[in-house]
């Protein structure tokens, strides 16, 4: 009898209540996340040939626009990091696994005497950078679990509008984006990319000595086309990792939900067993108690 | 129960067994020599390789001029109708500077010294009076032990009763053999040291512990060990406090008083009670089990200038506090430390349970209020990440809030500086103990509750003494890894 029965009982119903709590948040994730899935799917092949156009255009023009730039890392001044986190909890180490890859690249660029400047989606985020006093640039709150296309516009055009600003008026010389790959339904990771300026073209073939390069028109002229092209590119860009985001977190969420059952389930057991062990050991006190008196009386007589 | 000391007067009379049933005689005596309650008879046992004389002590007087007593000896070998002497007075043991040094049985017999190469000149009956309200001691003071656990989270009181709950195997003897080495060491007073049913071989470790270290010539010790007889081990403890009262009331002295373990006091009181067909109180314990340990307990109790410092091992049956044997202790006691199975699972000794143990002298008003303060956030911060524990089991450490987190990982450093290097753990450990003065001890917690050592890895905290061999780890950590 290490602990009172009454105790073990109340232990025992207050670990019931929370199972019901994690259950039910499993059951929730499990039936949104194909949802969440199917999005993230549909925009992958616009947002993959919307690239491979860019990058092209990028390629194999060489205009003079912010867009098309080839800007060596070692320029970059000030850095833009984008964190997507999560609103809530309850969706095991999301979170967690973003904020320590997005402290990491920091931790780079502060080495490599770049300043960073956070922006961040989900309150898990801001909280953390809050509570250590860490400066943020701008935070995005409330739909971290089902992102929709306006917002993905809103957080965009302002990391454009502050690219495009001049370094010296608080304006940022790189866009990077820390949100979590939805690989399956059992792998997602934490992934860094970067937005702006264009990276490694993928899709586009080394131009060799003899390949012909294909010739853009613009119509009507380059710097409308890339102006109209920058905000799209970005927002679909955003918008994908958004999507990305949203799946993994509740991919993580029902498997975090999946294992807080079961671990709250083997606690109920285990409180059951001792709840039964106590009582069980206060029934036999008590009969060997009367017994003992009957008899002890029964002896006297 | 009690008498008091006066040589006996009346006649001693002569009496035979008439019944015997284990350790429990029933003797007659003639109807104007019944001896009193309480009173020492002799029974001569005669063996074949010569005769044995057997103490044993009334307990009840049945009628028909027969009293039932308690054999403080094995009986095997009595018989109706062996002759009975009483002594005329209760149980006896010698007291003052010849108990120095030497090994006792609870009737005043030496055991390790041929009784003829030494004179005792005074023998103090072991029932007797506690002192009365006017004389006690009022003030309070702590007695530093150096021990960072104990220092902080349950002040010892200086002339005050100190129990060390737990339960089978978290470390009781070896702790209250610490505190012998601790105390008794640096104290210069008498110490006196009663085994109450514990192991024989832990008492032959602690004689010779004590040569080596050369206390043992302040030291008077008494043994009742498990092997004796339950009227024995009811006993023991008493003979071993009438020691301690002599030096404290006659030489004036301070005394320190160690019984390992009061519950087998408590465990043979139950004993002798079922042989004598009381019948059994809650969880088969005797109806008078809280008489018979405030009989006790309020005679180890300081008077005026001239205290007895007791320290108590208490073994908790089942790691249960419930159980009523240590529930009665508890109540007598200035300051608890209990021991935790789940605490020495984790290997951290000693093994104390920082949040049931507690002091009468936690107080502002007796420890100052910056070691009351530190102790208090101490206590809060171990208290929340007990509360979390069940949030961490289930959902898992991310789930926690920033505070919580920081809170987690105090607790855990906590924890592990609580763990101390003990001198008698040396030899488990090979790491030599220390000593914390408590200005440190309050000065390093106070570092790890406002969060000053938080990058400082958890393993650097354990099994050390002040901050200073925290920080030594830490550099070797950083070395190695």
């Amino acid at each position: 009898m290490a602990a009172s029965l009454r105790e073990l009982r109340q232990r025992r119903a207050s670990v019931q209540a929370t199972k019901k709590i994690t259950r039910a948040m499993e059951l929730i994730a499990s039936s949104r996340i194909i949802r969440a899935q199917q999005a993230a799917a549909r925009a992958l092949p616009y947002t993959r040939e919307l690239n491979r156009a860019v990058s092209a255009v990028a390629e194999y023009s060489h205009l003079d626009h912010p867009l098309t730039r080839d800007v060596e890392e070692s320029e970059f001044q000030r850095v833009a990091v984008l964190m997507i986190t999560s609103d809530r909890g309850m969706n095991g180490a999301y979170s967690a696994n973003v904020i320590k890859t997005s402290t990491r690249v920091v931790q780079r660029l502060r080495e490599e005497h770049r300043e960073p400047v956070r922006y961040v989606v989900g309150k898990k985020g801001a909280n953390y950078l809050h509570f250590r006093g860490l400066g943020v640039e701008e935070v995005w709150e409330g739909f971290s679990d089902a992102p929709t296309y306006d917002r993905a516009v809103e957080i965009s055009d302002r990391l454009v509008a502050d690219f495009l600003k001049p370094t010296a008026e608080g304006g940022v010389d790189a866009i990077y984006v820390v949100y979590t790959r939805m690989e399956s339904m059992i792998t997602q990771t934490p992934r860094v990319r970067r937005v702006l300026p264009l990276e490694v073209v993928e899709g586009v073939k080394e131009v060799g000595e003899h390949d012909i390069v294909p010739l853009y028109e613009f119509e009507p002229d380059p710097e409308t086309v890339l102006n109209a092209l920058l905000p799209i590119y970005v927002r679909s860009r955003i918008w994908f990792y958004l999507l990305q985001s949203a799946a993994s977190q509740l991919a993580m969420q029902q498997r975090a939900m999946k294992s807080a059952t079961d671990n709250a389930q083997q606690l109920i057991e285990r409180l059951t067993r001792e709840a039964n062990q106590a009582r069980q050991a206060e029934i036999t006190q008590e009969i060997s108690e009367i017994v003992g008196g009957a008899s002890a009386l029964a002896d006297s007589d | 129960m009690t008498l008091t000391q006066e040589q006996p007067t009346t006649l001693a009379g002569t009496g035979r067994v008439a019944r015997v049933i284990g350790s429990v005689v029933d003797i007659e005596f003639a109807a104007d020599q019944m001896p009193d309650i309480a009173n020492a008879v002799l029974i001569d046992i005669e063996t074949e390789s010569g005769t044995r004389t057997i103490t044993a002590e009334v307990a009840l007087h049945v009628g028909d001029n027969i009293v039932r007593a308690i054999s403080l000896k094995p009986t095997d070998g009595m018989r109706r109708g062996t002759k009975v002497r009483d002594t005329g007075s209760p149980i006896s043991v010698p007291v003052g500077d010849v108990t120095k040094g030497r090994v006792w049985s609870v009737t005043g017999d030496c055991l390790n010294e041929d009784a003829s190469t030494f004179e005792i000149t005074e023998r103090w009956p072991i029932h007797r009076s506690a002192p009365a309200f006017d004389t006690l001691e009022p003030k309070t003071q702590m007695l530093e032990t150096g021990i960072k656990v104990l220092d902080l989270l349950t002040p010892y009181v200086q002339g005050g009763k100190i129990g060390l709950f737990g339960g089978a195997g978290v470390g009781k003897t070896v702790l209250i053999q610490e505190m012998i080495y601790r105390i008794a060491h640096n104290f210069g007073g008498t110490s006196v040291f009663a085994g109450v049913g514990e192991r024989t071989r832990e008492g032959n470790d602690l004689i010779h512990e004590m040569i080596e270290a050369g206390v043992m010539k302040d030291t008077a010790l008494v043994f009742g060990q498990m092997d004796e007889p339950p009227g024995t081990r009811l006993r023991v403890a008493l003979s071993a406090l009438t020691m301690a009262e002599y030096f404290r009331d006659v030489q004036n002295q301070d005394v320190l008083l160690f019984i390992d373990n009061i519950f087998r006091f408590t465990q043979a009181g139950s004993e002798v009670s079922t042989l004598l067909g009381r019948m059994p109180s809650a969880v088969g314990y005797q109806p008078n089990l809280a008489d018979e340990m405030g009989q006790l307990q309020e005679r180890i109790t300081s008077t005026r200038g001239h205290s007895i410092t007791s320290m108590q091992a208490i073994y908790v049956p089942a790691d249960d506090y419930t159980d009523p044997a240590p529930a009665t202790t508890f109540a007598h006691l200035d300051a608890t430390t209990e021991l935790s199975r789940e605490v020495a699972s984790r290997g951290l000794y000693p093994a104390v349970d920082p949040l049931s143990s507690s002091s009468r002298i936690m107080d502002p008003q007796f420890i100052g209020q910056a070691h009351y303060d530190v102790a208090t956030r101490v206590k809060q911060i171990l208290q929340r990440n007990k509360e979390l524990q069940d949030i961490i089991a289930i959902l898992g450490v991310d789930e926690l809030s920033e505070e919580d987190k920081i809170m987690v990982s105090r607790a855990r450093r906590l924890q592990q500086f609580l763990s101390q290097n003990t001198y008698m753990a040396e030899k488990f450990t090979n790491v030599p103990g220390s000593t914390v003065p408590l200005k440190d001890t309050i000065e390093s917690f106070k570092m790890i509750c406002d969060g000053d050592v938080d990058h400082i890895a958890e393993q650097a905290f354990f099994n050390v003494g002040g901050m200073d061999m925290v920080m030594a780890n830490w550099d070797r950590i950083q070395k190695e890894g």
